[in-house]
């Protein structure tokens, strides 16, 4: 299994270092973030906001680019075109499930992006004088477990739509909608602090928190405790069941795509 | 006049074409307006924390939400598909038809396509700055409306000249689209008033890429806040960089020697 995946890795690495324009591109989307950090600082000048001091949003969105670079998933499409075109016929007569070549491919993808992010992000972090993070062993094994959770749910959620298209050619649509809802609810666009009280028993249970805004308290030192360990548990119960929807659905369109015979 | 005709001939091509996908244009709607909603929702989110932005209170900033989403949309409507269009002829060579048309060059080849869907954005916009500007209570009279207007068409004209810029460059480059890529991150900026940015950020955002005045500036005339001086700049800025935009397109094609030559 190890040597399978180094092998379909550095393939969809080379793959990657082709289309690196496309890579630029993919960092320019963060603009909007980063637009929505100045407009904060804009605000936070005069003092804290919602609890926030101005170096705690650059904090916020600066590992806000990092998780959002790791959680940041595209399988559903390349999915959908195989379904539809019959491309997943010669990979579904192979000896390795295609999802682990979609997942290959989107570590490639994180690993080159992360290169050129970290050092911009390290940079300033450590020139943004009050931009503190709270790190200590059990933040940072809480971190990088919450960052495993939030990869898999957003991976596992979108893999589970791009399956759709073995019944619709338009889950690509269901794709948009996921992502959109995730910039809204997942913290891409504002800290969740920053929404109104009546959405955050909402928010604490659905999965978008789990994709981005979660591992980001954990890093700033804003959940702590009992409720990072109740974070943790919401985060790898949406993992557990969007795992066990992609094996459901999995098995039923493969059977359903057999039956057409390509 | 016969310029009228072209133009009018053009849109009914268009409208053809767009007829034949007509599931295209209900699902490109549903994500306008999924678009619309998250600008909505980010502007909002700040105000539950705050009274202004850079000194705009929450419906000036939704006027603003507004004309960014209606400028979007004109941009996506006349320039993006024309500009591919472009960049796709150099590269493929057949921009010497285009050149050979009995009519000027750049008007053949910045007007000829429309993407009609996008009109679903232009309605949203104005629609949000109609609602704004209700929930202000204000209503402009006639001058004020004049001078937004002619603070539109400004913007329109600055933003045509940009991206007229920008596809000139295929002539040298192959991929334009990056550029046009970082153009469109630039204009995000233009969600926001851009008294929110400081220093040298804004002065780049008013003069160097004059996002500004795609934006803020429209938004201040409809408000009734526009000082003379915006009015003058926007007149000037969109002077120059039209009449730019026009040499560098004719000193592009005067170099160029066609690929099938």
């Amino acid at each position: 299994m190890g040597r399978k995946y180094l092998a379909l890795f550095r393939s969809a690495w080379m793959l990657s270092l082709e289309y690196r324009a496309e890579g630029v591109v993919w960092m320019m989307t963060n603009l909007m973030s980063i637009i929505m950090l100045v407009v904060w600082l804009s605000i936070s000048h005069g003092g804290p906001v919602g609890g926030f001091s101005s170096g705690d949003f650059v904090a916020y969105y600066m590992v806000g680019l990092i998780v959002r670079q790791v959680t940041g998933v595209w399988a559903s499409w390349g999915l959908s075109d195989d379904i539809r075109e019959g491309a997943l016929s010669p990979q579904l007569v192979r000896p390795i499930h295609p999802i682990h070549r979609h997942v290959a491919a989107n570590w490639a993808e994180h690993v080159m992006r992360l290169t050129m992010l970290l050092p911009i992000v390290a940079v300033v972090l450590i020139i943004t004088p009050d931009a503190r993070l709270y790190l200590t062993p059990i933040s940072i094994a809480a971190f990088m477990l919450s960052l495993l959770g939030a990869w898999l749910v957003s991976f596992l959620s979108d893999y589970a739509i791009g399956i759709l298209s073995f019944w619709t050619s338009q889950a690509t649509a269901f794709t948009q909608a996921m992502q959109g809802l995730k910039v809204v609810f997942s913290g891409i666009l504002a800290p969740l602090q920053m929404f109104p009280a009546a959405m955050q028993g909402a928010l604490n249970w659905l999965p978008f928190r789990y994709m981005l805004a979660f591992c980001n308290e954990i890093l700033l030192g804003q959940t702590r405790d009992e409720r990072l360990l109740f974070g943790l548990a919401v985060q790898w119960a949406w993992v557990l069941f969007f795992f066990i929807l992609v094996r459901i659905l999995w098995k039923l369109g493969a059977r359903s795509y057999g039956a057409v015979g390509a | 006049m016969r310029y009228i005709k072209l133009i009018g001939l053009f849109l009914k091509a268009n409208i053809l074409v767009e007829l034949e996908y007509r599931a295209n244009f209900i699902a490109h709607s549903l994500v306008s307006l999924g678009w619309v909603s998250i600008t909505i929702i980010g502007t909002t989110v700040f105000f539950t924390q705050t009274d202004t932005i850079g000194g705009w209170t929450f419906y000036e900033t939704l006027v603003i939400s507004g004309l960014f989403t209606l400028m979007g949309g004109l941009i996506q409507m006349l320039l993006q598909p024309n500009i591919q269009k472009i960049i796709e002829m150099v590269r493929v060579g057949t921009m010497d038809f285009v050149l050979t048309k009995p009519v000027n060059s750049q008007f053949m080849a910045s007007m000829r396509y429309a993407q009609l869907f996008s009109l679903v954005d232009v309605i949203a916009g104005g629609v949000i700055i109609a609602f704004a500007l209700g929930r202000i209570g204000f209503s402009p009279d006639g001058l004020t409306l004049l001078l937004f207007a002619v603070m539109l068409l400004m913007a329109v004209v600055i933003v045509y000249s940009i991206w007229m810029v920008m596809a000139t460059c295929s002539f040298w480059f192959v991929k334009v689209g990056n550029l046009t890529e970082l153009f469109n991150s630039v204009y995000d900026t233009g969600r926001f008033p851009v008294s929110t940015y400081q220093g040298v950020l804004r002065i780049v955002l008013t003069l160097v890429i004059p996002i500004a005045f795609i934006t803020t500036f429209p938004a201040q005339a409809i408000l009734g806040k526009l000082e003379p001086g915006m009015f003058v700049g926007a007149l000037v800025m969109g002077a120059v960089m039209f009449a730019f935009s026009a040499w560098f397109w004719r000193y592009a094609i005067g170099r160029y020697s066609s690929a099938s030559s």
